[in-house]
């Protein structure tokens, strides 16, 4: 009985169980800058890490890739006339839904993009941690869409050319948009759906700016520095403003000195359920 | 005592497939004693979780082979096209066909190409004109290459001076640039990392076992906690629900099968409803959480209903054949009837790694179990959590509350008409 007791305690150690391992591959692509000026730029990348931040004047992009091979497969195709490149990762349509833990692996990407070239990017995440640094890129036009994602963008320097637009749609995110001030951009527009976002507006203005902001549901928190005039006009239907300090006419809220500063950010503010905090900014 | 020792440890390596058997050739005992030692070090190595054994496809870079040139393939045979590679993987798939020939079979054309096995070199004075594929070996450039360059098992390199004018992959290798100028892309793709398998490694079956045994018990804690809740805060209402499967165990199964089958499409309606509605839409949120958390409690509290029910039908039965249970209650039934509906999910948690049986038992369990939770969810629906008690045969309609029904009532299981001294002798009456 009790060699009988050892075996099963031997064949059940020794017995490897069943259970399949993640497999993981590594993917890389780069460009040589030759010449070129200007670059559209597609980022794709539906789960797991991802940092992006400039890279060295020699280069047009890299992409450096970790991806689950079951579920992903790797994108790079580069249009030299068109002057595109889209980069990231896109489905291979297997393995469905992957409820995500600890014990598995977990996707990474880390691009670089040139700062020599003006940049129009167009980045697409989905269940994606983010670390987004746009200061010292030629920026011409941003968009990026997340899904539940939780993104830093940022601009701790400023952006080396005049950007048009910049649009940011977050579905149930944490997002984090800072030294919007170093955007340059004529007109940011961040719409969110749940979660919290914060908007930082420090920076180096060169020029007054729009702000469109919308939050279905969630916290928003302004960050803004005293020397730039803000004006909100709110649209708030089950949300509060802390708007201490403001002076309000109508749904129009000034910020001190909005009349005598000289760079001027009018944010347009709609939310529906949630908080509208405000910070100032030393 | 000694002796058994030893003998069941070299039966548990013998177990684990880690002693090669030993040759009967003398002059090899040599070679199986370091072959076993060197198993038995590779064995506590993988103990210690130091082993660098590895699972799944993972292909380890061959060693480099004697350089040579590739014959062109026949026309039927294997034909590769350089001129686009912007899908690594599809031009994977077919290298590794190729790379897994031995080195005299290989043959492969290459259009607009050529096709090198083992290191390549394009010397600084040189120029190749096409498409370069170099196979199980690195590709160094020094000179012109006017086309694309693909390695297979081997890395790239691109000197000072250097000039690619297309594209280069290095399928399981690296691009390493060191100054050369490449006109088009450089791509790199690894074989399936090797740290991967190491990362996750199999669990062993008694681990595996371990792991299910834990869960199992967790969860039959769970629940006991909860049913001891139950029981101390909405015992008559758990009562009713357990009563109502006793009784109409057949009715509670359909209603909680329809149930199940209309939890969706109630839910969406709910949504829309609230939607559409103005006022509706602020209250979403909350019914939302309130409709799922509905839903949880009349899955979990039917089941424990049905626990209840189980139990106290066993301890009733157990009472009437005069075995002691101490003093029944609400708690005893809950307990008694949560082991009987762990029971077999125990058994797979200790038989599931045996193959074949374990999966039989793992399927009768979640069968027995959703038959269960679905019947708790009918009785739950059937009386209203417990407030209705129309299904659990309490109530007798007052109508049939006549002295013929009270006289003859039953009572402990022998008809009053048929006692001694009772009935038809009792009344003077002959039958």
């Amino acid at each position: 009985m009790k060699a009988a007791v050892l075996a099963l305690a031997a064949a059940l150690l020794l017995h490897p169980a069943e259970g399949a391992a993640q497999q993981m591959r590594e993917f890389s692509a780069a460009r040589q800058r030759h010449g070129e000026s200007r670059l559209a730029t597609r980022l794709d990348f539906g789960a797991g890490s991802l940092r992006l931040a400039p890279g060295p004047v020699t280069h047009l992009y890299s992409l450096q890739l970790t991806y689950d091979v079951e579920r992903f497969r790797p994108i790079s195709r580069f249009d030299p006339v068109a002057g595109t490149v889209h980069l990231g990762l896109e489905s291979t349509g297997r393995s469905g839904l992957r409820v995500s833990s600890r014990e598995h692996l977990e996707q990474t990407a880390e691009v670089r993009l040139s700062p020599a070239v003006a940049l129009d990017l167009d980045v697409a995440l989905g269940a994606v941690d983010a670390n987004i640094e746009l200061g010292g890129l030629r920026l011409a036009s941003l968009r990026v869409g997340t899904g539940a994602s939780r993104s830093a963008i940022r601009f701790s320097t400023p952006n080396l050319a005049p950007c048009a637009v910049a649009v940011i749609e977050a579905g149930a995110a944490e997002v984090a948009l800072t030294g919007l001030g170093n955007s340059r951009c004529d007109r940011i527009t961040f719409s969110g759906g749940v979660g919290t976002a914060l908007l930082d507006l420090s920076g180096v203005w060169t020029s007054d700016a729009d702000l469109d902001v919308s939050m279905t549901m969630g916290e928003l928190t302004l960050r803004l520095p005293r020397n730039v005039g803000v004006k909100v006009e709110m649209a708030k239907f089950l949300s509060s403003f802390a708007s201490a300090g403001w002076t309000r006419e109508g749904n129009t809220y000034l910020s001190p000195g909005y009349a005598t500063a000289e760079r001027r950010v009018n944010i347009s503010l709609s939310t529906t359920i949630g908080n509208v905090n405000v910070e100032w900014l030393r | 005592m000694r002796t058994r020792s030893v003998a069941f440890a070299l039966s548990l390596l013998a177990a684990g497939g880690i002693v090669r058997p030993a040759s009967a050739d003398p002059r090899n005992a040599g070679d199986v004693a370091a072959g076993a030692a060197r198993d038995i070090w590779h064995f506590i190595q993988q103990i210690r979780g130091e082993g660098s054994d590895t699972t799944g496809p993972v292909r380890s870079r061959p060693q480099a082979s004697q350089p040579q040139a590739i014959p062109q393939a026949a026309p039927q045979g294997l034909t590769l096209d350089l001129s686009d590679l912007s899908h690594p993987l599809v031009l994977e798939e077919h290298l590794t066909r190729l790379a897994d020939m031995a080195a005299d079979d290989m043959r492969v054309t290459v259009p607009n190409g050529t096709a090198r096995l083992g290191a390549y070199s394009v010397g600084s004075d040189q120029s190749i004109a096409g498409h370069l594929l170099v196979v199980r070996g690195d590709a160094q450039v020094f000179g012109r290459l006017q086309g694309n360059l693909v390695t297979y098992d081997g890395d790239i390199f691109v000197h000072p001076g250097a000039v690619i004018s297309g594209d280069v992959l290095a399928i399981h290798g690296t691009v390493h640039d060191r100054g050369g100028e490449i006109g088009g892309e450089s791509r790199t793709l690894s074989a399936v990392a090797p740290q991967v398998a190491a990362a996750t490694p199999p669990l062993s079956a008694g681990e595996a076992t371990l792991r299910r045994l834990a869960g199992v018990v967790g969860v039959f804690l769970a629940l006991a906690a909860l049913g001891v809740g139950l029981a101390a805060f909405g015992r008559n209402n758990l009562q009713v629900v357990s009563d109502t499967v006793s009784h109409s165990f057949g009715r509670a199964f359909v209603t909680g099968l329809v149930g199940q089958i209309l939890i969706l499409p109630t839910f969406g309606m709910l949504v829309v409803g609230l939607v559409l509605s103005v006022a509706g839409i602020l209250l979403l949120p909350f019914a939302v959480a309130v409709y799922v958390l509905l839903v949880i409690v009349g899955v979990v509290g039917g089941y424990l209903a049905v626990a209840h029910a189980m139990g106290e039908t066993y301890t009733r039965r157990r009472l009437a054949q005069g075995i002691l249970v101490g003093a029944p209650g609400s708690y005893q039934f809950l307990l008694v009837g949560l082991v009987a509906t762990t029971a077999l999910w125990l058994a797979w948690a200790l038989f599931g790694w045996v193959p074949v049986a374990g999966s039989l038992i793992r399927g009768a369990a979640i069968l027995i179990t959703w038959l269960l939770a679905t019947a708790g969810l009918g009785a739950a629906l059937l009386s209203r959590a417990g407030i209705r008690e129309n299904f659990a045969g309490r109530i007798i309609p007052p109508e049939a509350l006549t002295d013929e029904y009270l006289w003859a009532t039953p009572q402990f299981g022998v008809p009053a008409v048929k006692r001694p001294g009772t009935g038809s002798r009792a009344t003077g009456q002959r039958e």
